[in-house]
């Protein structure tokens, strides 16, 4: 999130669409209600008519898959119609950048396509840049092949009719959202995006998310209160293992990992370090080389900068980042090229696409360790169904930790407050906290290396783990104070002096040079000497600016350096003024800036607000993604249409597909479009809520959710048990007819659904069922290879038996 | 001061929070269910289940609504239970909070399902292993400690407000009053006999047969002993 | 830091119970009394946040002392922490249920092994197991380490193993986690975030 909980109440117009808030984040909808208390209008756009669509002034249904094309009509209407708040996109977007001749779309494709490796060469979406080095721009806006005019041209295909041709929603519904959500672009209004795996989960999920970035750059809605693009992360502490990268293409605080061609530290930071030659632009990832050389340090601490760059592990260059990850790993685990895998606090069984496929993958496996509360359809993939022990030859163990009340730690929430917990009742039996248990393991495996040598014991001997334990077991509070960060040496910083061992006060103090060590940059600032640990801190103490907008800069602590709303710059004009003074998050008294914590410092019209773009300017033209400058409606992988109205390009031409995927197209065996989606009462695979059994008792079976036309065509009655399959695999589940779900009319075809909750499996409760994901397809984003699980093709038929089988 | 309890159903999201909050204070074990088309689990209350939140759709199309409706007892003011129970002590009002109590006494009383038909909601529930009577008890324990209810506590939107009566009974008038204007059917059930004061957005049978205590929707029985009880109870108490 | 806020004072300051209602009889007081054997007696009370969602809902999670019957160290009650700013006291159905996440017979006490082609799981000490996977760990990566790549250029991993997890972890652990599994040389490290 851009924003965070507490400012949703700060609101004067909800959009939620791609998340379901008062299902899936319940304690959310305290401020969204709040919001409306206020006079907020709540709109939902939902392929299916929820519990948060129920509270909503709005509805409008679209079909799965079908989100940029509603969005990209937006675009279209805000421009037509003169709805965007121009001087916040003069001063803060790229809007007036000129893009190089280079640049074309032509029929669903962009410039620089190459059909054999299915990948852009983005080299020809570049600016034009003038002899300074500096993009050119337009304040008029009028140069054709300036952002605004290229954005004009590209989204004026996308009328009313070729969107509800794509969508099924209904004319005056999809205007009235229009009309409303694009009344935000008032200087004085605030309009915000509540999204979830709705819109991630999908071929083009990475540019659902970019359209209506763009919706709120135009509307003038980001960094200011109740604005913001806000992602809904649905893990307690998934916004900090994404900020700690337990991911294949990052390191800690999103830097890049290196790659195979930059073969010395100075190589790696020199193509890690982006440069601009504009004065106004702070450009922040200039300080990449001190957040890499003192994550370096935190991980080996008696090596060289340069000797600990050679200790880590590096990709091929030239591979898509993709081929390193989940969906990518499967095709390796299941062609037998892995020996070992841990699965880690996951269930992957029933966790990604293609549930059989990631079943059988495991039997492939030497060795596999598995964490968790409880036994699970990972840890007991070899006795699941149709699996014959005796022929599994895999190695696996269960390990089992301790819940997240009997140890402690910190964890991110979605608006990035980092947040202390304590522990409370001892660990269960003989359970452990994870971190002691792949401590132990960790120095188990030293033990070797050390007795027996090995192949480059280095990286694994040198590993400063002394830095997080506290004799034999991990301790939470000394690797908090890493990952804040130290001076190794003496140091002056502005004229004051720093001690070697002092914590370093915040990320402007970290060096280059290999005297500081950091474990992640973003962290810096919350574990200081004064306040301790900053992340304990339970004070709601508020100057009254603050306290208009909750912004409670004193509770817990917020990355980075406790900034609450971030691109909170671009809240004001270039004086300093909030475009909205009752609500101001950031203003300038003359000598100071009031309020949050301001992005980039200086004074006010110094600096361009959006800091961590290179040219300091917020991206309707985006040259970095992997599918395109624009977002631009394709459809899903599988979908009941092989044609559309936009252009010949039916599907993502770069979409990551795994290897030998099936897919229906417009198939009349697979004629339904299937959804996945969760419930409140259970989380993710279930692994944990279905060993809760008031959970259980609330939604006791895996069901299928369907409209009353669908049912009577198909003979199903409600609480029938039914077969869903799809290309991959079939699944039984109780049927639930609902007017919920209602079977669109588009593009002349009426098009039903199957919505299916995906947290089931085999192992509890009994007649509980499975997974959705036996259904859904290994396909997903160019960008991050996030599984299209929202949005795949599938058949329903009522089946002769009472309940779900045991 | 009594207290009261004031529950506003058009902020209801069905979150279930205060169900299983219900379940956690009191430590009930949970019912084996199924899905039956329906997401209302466990369908309706037990002597496990003191509070069970039914999940309704009502209407089609463009008028289509979820309703939901957190079931519990009303802890009526002249409770037609108390004065179907012939043991003393077995349903009991703790007069410092209102709570209506059912004490492990109740497990002798000779016409245990005289108690539950005297409920103008259908609220008791028996225990056929122990014979004791179960439902709310208004976190009588909780109240007495200056702590929310359970399930108030866990409720995230203002579904839930417990507090003085006074003040409740204000918060509900004013809630009442803003509804009207976008829902005229709005009314708040049976105001001035229960503790547990609903606000209905929609016609209270459309969230349950028993929703308030009104003639067309309750069995004559229930309102003739209601009504020839209820005068009793007001002199039982002084 | 075990909290003692304003709050949540009342909790564990032990039955003091008012002056029950006179004209009822005993038996009133006697429930009124029962119920007053409060739950939250010798118990202390630490902050926590909810392990579900990210909306990041505060908790307060009362732990027996060892006065209580239940023996110290055991939870007792798990609910929302009325002081906290955002949930403001309010959990919803898999907050609330906290307390049956961790009070749950279906944890195994112990790690569980499954040797190749076993029919079963059978309980192993930590030792044991912990050490046996210490040497498969150690034998793969020595079998599959990549000094170099097909291109001859230093990579320094291996594509033997690969690691799934965890948003479980606290940002502590990932941190640490991330470093045990780059040490080793995987570079296939993915989790929840990717799905």
């Amino acid at each position: 999130m851009t924003n965070h909980w507490n400012d949703l109440a700060n609101s004067d117009c909800i959009l939620m669409m791609g998340s379901n808030p008062a299902q899936n984040h319940p304690i959310s909808f305290k401020w969204v209600l709040r919001a409306k208390d206020r006079g907020a209008t709540l709109i939902s756009v939902d392929p299916r008519f929820t519990a948060s669509s129920s509270k909503a002034d709005m509805y409008a249904p679209l079909r799965c898959g079908s989100d940029i094309a509603f969005l990209g009509g937006m675009i279209n209407y805000i421009l037509q119609n003169n709805k965007y708040f121009k001087e916040y996109i003069l001063e803060n977007t790229n809007a007036t950048m000129v893009v190089g001749e280079a640049y074309g779309f032509s029929n669903g494709l962009f410039s620089g396509f190459n059909a054999e490796t299915r990948r852009y060469d983005k080299k020809t979406w570049a600016y034009d840049m003038d002899d300074k080095g500096v993009p050119v721009r337009d304040m008029t806006l009028q140069h054709p092949r300036c952002v605004f005019q290229l954005m004009q041209k590209h989204y004026s295909r996308y009328t009313v009719d070729k969107v509800i041709a794509i969508t099924g929603t209904p004319k005056e519904d999809l205007l009235k959202v229009y009309e409303t959500y694009s009344a935000t672009g008032a200087r004085n209004k605030a309009g915000t995006i509540m999204y979830a795996m709705g819109w991630t989960q999908h071929s083009v999920g990475v540019q659902n998310i970019r359209t209506m970035a763009m919706i709120q750059l135009l509307l003038g809605n980001i960094g200011i209160a109740g604005g913001g693009v806000n992602a809904l992360r649905g893990e307690a502490n998934v916004q900090g293992s994404t900020d700690q990268a337990v991911l294949a293409d990052i390191w800690p605080g999103y830097l890049s990992v290196p790659n195979s061609k930059q073969t010395n530290a100075a190589e790696y930071i020199a193509a890690s370090t982006p440069k601009s030659n504009d004065p106004k632009s702070v450009n922040w990832k200039k300080n990449h080389p001190k957040y890499i050389a003192s994550f370096l340090k935190s991980m080996y601490p008696s090596a060289s900068v340069d000797e600990a760059y050679g200790f880590m592990p590096r990709l091929d260059a030239g591979r898509k980042t993709t081929d390193y990850f989940w969906m990518s790993i499967f095709d390796r685990m299941i062609a037998g090229e892995l020996e070992g895998l841990f699965a880690w606090g996951m269930n992957p069984a029933c966790s990604g696409p293609n549930a059989n496929k990631s079943r059988a993958a495991f039997e492939k496996l030497k060795w596999l360790v598995n964490v968790n509360l409880f036994d699970n359809e990972t840890g007991s993939f070899w006795r699941g169904p149709g699996k014959d022990p005796k022929k599994i030859a895999t190695e696996v163990f269960f390990l089992p930790c301790c819940t997240s009340i009997e140890k402690e730690g910190s964890v991110s929430n979605s608006g990035r407050w980092m947040q202390w917990r304590y522990a409370g009742p001892k660990p269960q039996g003989h359970t452990l906290p994870d971190g002691d248990i792949f401590c132990e393991m960790a120095q188990e495996i030293r033990n070797l290396y050390a007795k027996e040598g090995g192949a480059f014991p280095d990286p694994v001997l040198k590993l400063g783990m002394e830095y997080w334990l506290e004799g034999h077991e991990f301790s939470p509070r000394k690797t908090a104070r890493l990952l804040n960060g130290f001076f190794l040496k003496d140091t002056e910083v502005n004229g004051k002096l720093y001690k070697a061992g002092q914590l370093v006060p915040g990320f402007a103090n970290l060096k280059d040079d290999g005297s500081t060590m950091s474990g992640n940059w973003l962290h810096c600032g919350s574990y200081t000497e004064e306040g301790g640990n900053l992340m304990m801190r339970r004070d709601k103490k508020q100057t009254e600016e603050q306290a208009r907008i909750g912004l409670y800069p004193n509770w817990a602590f917020a990355w980075p350096m406790n900034r609450r709303i971030i691109y909170n710059r671009a809240s004001v004009d270039v004086q300093g003024k909030p475009w909205n003074p009752e609500k101001s998050v950031i203003r300038w008294d003359g000598k100071a800036w009031q309020g949050d914590v301001v992005d980039g410092g200086g004074e006010p019209g110094s600096k361009y607000p959006f800091i961590m773009q290179v040219h300091g300017q917020g991206h309707l033209f985006g040259p970095g993604r992997e599918d395109g400058p624009f977002p631009e409606h394709y459809e899903p992988m599988e979908s009941p249409f092989a044609t559309h109205e936009l252009s010949q390009q039916r599907s993502s031409p770069v979409a990551f597909m795994a290897k030998n995927e099936q897919l229906a197209v417009a198939d009349e065996q697979y004629p339904f479009i299937g959804t996945t989606y969760r419930v409140t009462e259970h989380w993710q695979t279930g692994l944990m809520t279905r060993r809760c059994a008031w959970l259980v008792e609330a939604e006791p079976q895996v069901f299928a959710e369907i409209d009353t036309e669908m049912a009577a065509m198909r003979g199903i009655a409600n609480g029938d048990v039914v077969r869903v399959s799809s290309k991959r695999g079939t699944l039984l589940a109780k049927a639930v007819v609902s007017e919920r779900v209602q079977a669109l009319t588009v593009n002349g075809k009426t098009i039903h659904m199957v919505g299916l909750p995906w947290h089931f499996g085999w192992v509890v409760p009994k007649r509980g069922g499975d997974s959705a994901n036996l259904l859904t397809a290994a396909v997903g984003d160019p960008n991050t290879a996030i599984p299209e699980s929202k949005a795949f093709m599938v058949n329903i038929e009522k089946v002769d038996m009472k309940d779900l089988p045991e | 001061m009594a207290k009261a309890f004031f529950v506003d159903l058009s902020r209801c999201t069905g979150c279930r929070g205060c169900q299983v909050a219900c379940k956690q204070w009191k430590n009930l074990p949970a019912e084996a269910t199924k899905n039956t088309g329906s997401h209302t689990n466990p369908p309706d209350l037990s002597s496990k289940t003191y509070k069970t939140v039914h999940m309704l759709e009502h209407g089609k199309g463009k008028d289509l609504q979820l309703l939901y409706f957190p079931e519990q007892c009303r802890h009526c003011y002249l409770s037609p239970c108390m004065t179907a129970s012939d043991v003393p002590g077995a349903i009991i009002e703790d007069t410092e909070t209102g709570a209506v109590l059912f004490t492990e006494l109740t497990a002798k009383i000779k016409d245990k399902q005289g108690v539950r038909k005297a409920c103008p909601y259908d609220i008791p529930r028996i225990d056929e292993a122990t014979g004791i009577i179960h439902k709310c008890d208004f976190c009588n324990d909780r109240v007495r400690q200056g702590m929310l209810p359970a399930c108030v506590l866990s409720c995230p939107t203002g579904a839930m407000n417990f507090g003085e009566e006074a003040a409740m009974l204000a918060l509900a008038e004013s809630r009442l009053a803003e509804l009207k204007k976008r829902h005229p059917d709005a009314v708040l059930g049976d105001a001035g006999t229960v503790r547990v004061l609903y606000l209905y957005h929609e016609k209270p049978e459309l969230f349950h047969k028993y929703a308030v205590f009104a003639e067309a929707l309750a069995p004559t029985s229930r309102r003739a002993l209601f009504a020839k009880l209820a005068p009793r109870v007001k002199s039982s108490l002084g | 830091m075990s909290l003692t806020r304003r709050g949540f004072l009342q909790f564990g300051l032990g039955a003091t119970l008012a002056g029950v209602a006179s004209g009822l009889g005993f038996s009133l007081e006697k429930a009124v009394a029962k119920a007053a054997a409060f739950k939250l007696q010798w118990t202390k009370q630490t902050t926590s946040i909810c392990c579900y969602c990210a909306v990041g809902c505060g908790l307060i999670v009362s732990t027996a002392t060892e006065k209580h019957p239940a023996g110290a160290g055991k939870v007792i009650n798990v609910e929302g922490d009325p002081e906290h700013p955002i949930n403001e006291g309010s959990l919803c159905a898999k907050g609330a249920s906290m307390w049956q996440l961790t009070a749950n017979a279906q944890r195994p006490p112990k790690p569980l092994y499954r040797a190749p082609h076993a029919t079963e799981w059978k309980e192993v000490e930590w030792d044991w197991a912990l050490k046996r996977i210490a040497r498969l760990v150690k034998d793969t990566r020595d079998k599959t380490f990549q000094a170099k790549n097909a291109a001859g250029e230093v990579v320094n991993r291996t594509e033997g193993m690969a690691s799934f997890g965890s948003a479980a972890f606290d940002n502590e652990e990932c941190w640490a986690y991330q470093a045990v599994m780059r040490s080793l040389g995987l570079v296939f490290i993915e989790h929840q975030a990717r799905l």
